[in-house]
C-alpha cells in the first residue's frame, strides 16, 4: 500500500517539476522538449532509487542483531 | 544530405546542428574586413584551400611577418613592464580605430626609446657603481697609509732613540752600518696598487700573487662591511680592498694580468695625503650627481612604461585578431582573372542569415562596388559536430566530447548525461551531511561566476570552476541518496517514521542474538534506521546495493540500447533495427533483465530462493527441477523459453547483416564498372576536391570480420558490463565505512575523554580526515568511476564517437587560444 501511495507521489511530484520548467523556461519547442527529458529522467531515477530500497526491506530474510555494547 | 526519421520532435541537443558547406567569393579589396566581420560573429570554420603551400609561399605572409614583429615588441614591452613592476591597465572599452600601419609606426618609435633608454641607463649605471667602488679604495686605502705612516714614524722615532742611546766606542761596528743604512734612507723604491677583489677569491688571490712574485710583495687586505654592485655584472658582490706593494717592473705587469683574472677593480690612488682628501671629495661630487641623472632617467622611463601599460591590452588584441584574420585569409584561394577570393567552410543552417547579413556589412563599410557572393555546396563529406551548448550544458558535453567527439547528427549521450551521471556518482557517494558541504563549496564557486570567468585561475581551480554546474547536480543528487542511505556523515536519523524494528519482547534478552522483529510498516523513505550498527548490518545492504546496482546497470544498458534504435531509424537503417536492435534486446533482457525480475519477485514474496543457484543451473541444467527455489509458476518454462531465445539472439545478430549488407552494395553498383564523370557545376575549380570517393569499396571478409567482433564485444560485454556496475556497490560500501570509521574512532573517542583539549584535538583531525579522505579523494575517486561507467558499459552500446568538433573562426575563442 505505501508503495503505491510513494509511487504516486513521485509521479505527481514529477508533474509539478515539469510544469515550473515550462512555465519558468520557455525557450522554444526543441529546448522545452529537451527540459521535459532532463526532468522524467532525474524523476524516473530517484523513484528507481526509493523503489529499490522500499521494495528490500518490505520482506526481510535477515533482521538486525544488535553488538553488544547497545 | 541528413535522412531524417522525421516522426519525432526535434530536441536540443539529441543531435548536432545541421551543417552545410557553404561558398562565400569575396572581392579583394574588401576581404580583409569581411573576414573581421565574419571573426565577429564566430560561425564559419573555414577549410583550407591553400594546404599544399608552405606558410611562405601564401599571398599574406608578409603580412603575417609584420604582425608577428609587432607582437614581438609586445612582448617586449610586457617584459619590461614587468622587470619594472608596473601594472597593466585593465581593457578599455572605448573602440579605438587603430590602423595597423599606425600602429607599427607608434610600437616602433616607443621601442627605439625604451632601448635608448635602457642603454643610456645601464651606462651611467655602470660608471655610478665605478665611482662607488672608487670611494671605498680611497677611503680604505688611505688607512693603511696613514697606520703605515705612524708605524713608520713611531719606528724611526724609536731607531733615532736607540742610536743616540748607545753612541758609544762599545757599540759593534756592523749595527752601526745596519741602522745608518736605514737612516739613510736608500730605501728601494716601491711602486703599488691598490684595488678590490670578490671577497669569495681573496685567499686564491693572495696566494697566487705570492707564488708568481716569489714573495716579493707585500699585500694588505680589508674587508668592505657591505656588499657593493660590481659594474661589470651589475650584482651584489662581497668585496675586499687590497693594497699591494712591488718592486720592479716585470712584477708590476704580472700583477696587472693576475688582477685582470680575477676581476679585481684596479683604482688609481696618489700617496699624497692632501690629494687624497681631496680625491673623496670630488668622487663624493661625482656620486651625488650621477645618481640624480640616474634617477631621473629611471623616473622618465617608469612614465613611458605607464603610457604603455594603458594602451597595451588594446594593441595586443589588435594584433592578435590581425594576424588571425591573415591567417585565414591565407586559407583562401585568390582567383587571380576575377580578382577575388574564394573562401569554403562548414557553417550550421541556422547561421545563414547572420552570414549573409555580416558579408552586406562588409561591402558597405568597405566601400567596395560589387557584393560578395554566398552560395551553398553540396557534397558528401562528413560535416563537423556544432551543439549549442550554453554555460550548464557545456560542461557536460566537455565530458562526453573527452571520449569521442559525437559524429555528425548521431545520438548524443549528453541529453542523458546530463542527470545520470551525477546521479551514479550520488549512488557511490550516499551521505547527506557530505552532500551539503560539498553543495555549499560550489553554491560560493556560482556566486562569485562574474568574478571568476574573467580571472586567470590556476589549472586545478580551472577545472573545479569549469564543472561548477556539475558538482551542483553531483551534490544534490548526493543529499539525495544520503537521505536514502540514511547517512548523515554515517550517523543515521530517525526522520520519517520510527524504525520498523522493536524487540521481540519487553526485555529485549534476544536482541543481540536472534535479533528484532518487524513489528510497524516497512520505513517509508530510505534504510531504516536500526540497521546502523548492528552486527547484521553488513550482509544486509551488501545485498541491497549489490542488486540496486544491477538493476541500476541493466536499466542504462536497456537505455542505450534504446538510442542505437533511434540512431538507425534516424539513419533509415532498417538492417540495424532488425537484425542488431532486436536480437540485442532479446539477449540482454532474457538474461539479464530476467535476473532483475527476479531479484524484484524475491524482493516482493520474501521467498528464500537462491538468485545464484537459478541462474548458474539455468546454464548447467535447464530442465531440472527448480524444487525451493521456485519463485513463480511455470518458471521453468519461462528459463527455458528465454535460454532458447537468447541463444538464437547470436547467430541472429552475428549473420544476416553481412550478406545483407553484401547485397545492397551489389545492386546498388549493379553494372557500373568504371566512375562516372564528375558534372558539370558551376562553381569554380574546388569541385575537384569532393567526391574523390564516390565508389566505395566492399571486402565482404572485413565487414564479417568487423561484425564478428561487434557480436563477441556484445555478447561477452553484457556479463561483463553488468558486473561492472557492481562498482556502486563497492564504492558505497567504501564511502559509508570510512565514514563509520572516522566518526566512531576519531570524534565518538575524543568525545569519552571528557577533556576540552581532546575534543578540539579529535574534532580537528576528524573535520581534516572528512575533507581531505572524503571530499576530496572519494569525490574524485566517484567521478572517475562514475565517468568509466558511462564511457564504457553506457557509450559502448550505441556510440560511435568518430566525428570532429566545430572549430569556427571566431574572435571570442582566439583569448583561449593563446595563452
Amino acid at each position: 500500500m505505501g508503495f503505491f501511495v510513494t509511487t504516486l507521489t513521485f509521479i505527481v511530484i514529477g508533474i509539478i517539476a515539469c510544469l515550473c520548467t515550462r512555465v519558468c523556461c520557455n525557450k522554444g519547442p526543441s529546448a522545452n522538449l529537451f527540459h521535459l527529458t532532463l526532468v522524467i529522467t532525474a524523476t524516473v531515477c530517484c523513484w528507481m532509487m526509493w523503489a529499490i530500497v522500499y521494495l528490500a526491506q518490505m520482506n526481510p530474510l535477515i533482521v538486525p542483531i544488535l553488538s553488544e555494547g547497545e | 544530405m541528413a535522412e531524417h526519421g522525421g516522426c519525432f520532435p526535434p530536441m536540443d541537443l539529441f543531435r548536432s546542428e545541421p551543417m552545410h558547406l557553404v561558398q562565400v567569393i569575396i572581392p579583394i579589396e574588401s576581404a580583409r574586413l569581411t573576414v573581421s566581420y565574419l571573426g565577429d560573429i564566430g560561425l564559419i570554420q573555414f577549410k583550407d584551400l591553400n594546404s599544399e603551400k608552405s606558410p611562405f609561399q601564401r599571398t599574406y605572409a608578409g603580412q603575417i611577418k609584420r604582425c608577428a614583429e609587432l607582437a614581438r615588441k609586445l612582448r617586449f614591452f610586457k617584459d619590461q613592464m614587468s622587470k619594472a613592476d608596473i601594472k597593466l591597465s585593465a581593457k578599455s572599452e572605448a573602440k579605438a580605430e587603430f590602423n595597423l600601419d599606425d600602429l607599427e609606426v607608434k610600437l616602433g618609435d616607443l621601442e627605439a626609446e625604451l632601448t635608448e633608454i635602457n642603454g643610456n641607463n645601464e651606462k651611467l649605471q655602470r660608471s655610478y657603481n665605478e665611482l662607488v667602488e672608487y670611494k671605498l679604495v680611497l677611503q680604505k686605502a688611505g688607512e693603511f697609509f696613514k697606520v703605515a705612516q705612524s708605524r713608520a714614524a713611531a719606528q724611526q722615532a724609536e731607531v733615532s732613540s736607540e742610536q743616540a742611546a748607545e753612541e758609544s766606542l762599545e757599540t759593534p761596528l756592523l749595527k752601526d752600518q745596519e741602522s745608518t743604512t736605514v737612516d739613510q734612507g736608500k730605501q728601494v723604491k716601491l711602486g703599488f696598487l691598490t684595488g678590490l677583489v670578490p671577497k669569495g677569491r681573496s685567499m686564491a688571490f693572495e696566494r697566487i700573487l705570492f707564488r708568481a712574485t716569489r714573495g716579493n710583495v707585500f699585500l694588505r687586505q680589508s674587508s668592505v662591511d657591505e656588499a657593493v654592485i660590481d659594474p661589470s655584472s651589475g650584482e651584489k658582490v662581497e668585496k675586499n680592498v687590497f693594497v699591494v706593494f712591488f718592486s720592479g717592473e716585470r712584477a708590476k705587469s704580472k700583477i696587472l694580468k693576475i688582477c685582470e683574472a680575477f676581476g679585481a677593480n684596479r683604482y688609481p690612488f696618489a700617496e699624497d695625503l692632501s690629494k687624497q682628501a681631496q680625491m673623496i671629495i670630488e668622487v663624493s661630487r661625482r656620486i651625488s650627481e650621477l645618481k640624480t641623472t640616474i634617477d631621473a632617467g629611471l623616473l622618465h622611463r617608469a612614465n613611458l612604461l605607464e603610457t604603455i601599460g594603458q594602451q597595451y591590452e588594446q594593441w595586443s588584441d589588435l594584433v592578435r585578431k590581425e594576424k588571425s584574420i591573415y591567417h585565414t585569409l591565407n586559407m583562401l584561394s585568390i582567383d587571380v582573372t576575377k580578382k577575388c577570393l574564394v573562401a569554403e567552410g562548414w557553417s550550421p543552417v541556422f547561421a545563414t542569415q547572420q552570414i549573409q547579413d555580416a558579408l552586406k556589412l562588409a561591402t558597405i563599410d568597405s566601400k567596395s562596388q560589387v557584393g560578395a557572393i554566398f552560395q551553398v555546396l553540396h557534397t558528401k563529406e562528413l560535416p563537423p559536430t556544432y551543439f549549442r551548448t550554453n554555460k550548464f550544458t557545456e560542461s557536460f558535453q566537455t565530458i562526453v566530447d573527452a571520449y569521442g567527439v559525437a559524429k555528425y547528427q548521431e545520438a548524443n549521450p549528453g541529453v542523458y548525461t546530463v542527470v545520470t551521471f551525477p546521479f551514479l556518482f550520488a549512488v557511490m557517494f550516499g551521505d547527506w551531511g557530505h552532500g551539503i558541504c560539498i553543495l555549499l563549496a560550489c553554491l560560493f564557486l556560482i556566486f562569485k561566476e562574474k568574478k571568476y570567468s574573467s580571472q586567470k585561475l590556476g589549472d586545478i581551480m580551472e577545472m573545479t570552476f569549469g564543472g561548477r554546474y556539475v558538482i551542483l547536480l553531483m551534490a544534490l543528487f548526493s543529499i539525495y541518496t544520503g537521505l536514502i542511505y540514511n547517512e548523515f556523515f554515517s550517523v543515521p536519523f530517525e526522520l520519517f517514521s520510527p524504525s520498523a524494528y522493536a524487540c521481540r519482547d519487553d526485555a529485549c534478552s534476544e536482541a543481540t542474538t536472534i535479533g528484532l522483529i518487524k513489528t510497524r510498516d516497512t520505513y517509508p523513505f530510505g534504510v531504516d534506521p536500526a540497521w546502523h550498527g548492528s552486527r547484521s548490518e553488513l550482509p544486509f545492504l551488501n545485498s541491497l546495493k549489490m542488486k540496486m546496482s544491477i538493476l541500476i546497470g541493466v536499466a542504462q544498458m536497456n537505455l542505450g540500447i534504446i538510442l542505437s534504435f533511434f540512431n538507425a531509424l534516424y539513419f533509415r537503417n532498417p538492417v540495424n533495427v532488425w537484425f542488431q536492435f532486436i536480437p540485442q534486446m532479446i539477449f540482454l533482457n532474457g538474461l539479464f533483465g530476467y535476473l532483475s525480475l527476479l531479484i524484484i519477485v524475491k524482493w516482493c514474496t520474501g521467498s528464500k530462493a537462491d538468485l545464484y543457484h537459478v541462474m548458474i543451473y539455468m546454464f548447467l541444467s535447464p530442465t531440472d527441477d527448480l524444487g525451493e527455489n521456485q519463485l513463480f509458476a511455470n518458471q521453468k518454462t519461462v528459463q527455458l523459453v528465454l535460454l532458447l531465445l537468447s541463444l538464437i539472439a547470436v547467430p541472429w545478430m552475428l549473420l544476416p547483416k553481412p550478406f545483407i549488407l553484401k547485397a545492397q552494395h551489389n545492386s546498388r553498383h549493379q553494372g557500373q564498372s568504371y566512375t562516372p564523370l564528375e558534372g558539370t557545376e558551376e562553381s569554380l575549380q574546388v569541385e575537384t576536391a569532393h567526391d574523390s570517393h564516390g565508389h566505395e569499396e566492399f571486402e565482404f571478409s572485413e565487414v564479417f570480420v568487423h561484425q564478428l567482433i561487434h557480436t563477441i564485444e556484445f555478447v561477452l560485454g553484457a556479463v561483463s558490463n553488468t558486473a561492472s556496475y557492481l562498482r556502486l556497490w563497492a564504492l558505497s560500501l567504501a564511502h559509508s565505512e570510512l565514514s563509520t570509521v572516522f566518526y566512531e574512532k576519531v570524534l565518538l573517542l575524543a568525545w569519552g575523554y571528557n577533556n576540552v583539549i581532546i575534543l578540539i584535538i579529535g574534532g580537528i583531525v576528524f573535520i581534516f580526515a572528512t575533507v581531505g579522505v572524503l571530499l576530496v579523494m572519494e569525490t574524485l575517486s566517484a567521478f572517475l568511476h562514475a565517468l568509466r561507467l558511462h564511457w564504457v558499459e553506457f557509450q559502448n552500446k550505441f556510440y560511435e564517437g568518430d566525428g570532429y568538433k566545430f572549430a569556427p573562426f571566431s574572435f571570442a575563442l582566439l583569448g583561449d587560444e593563446d595563452e
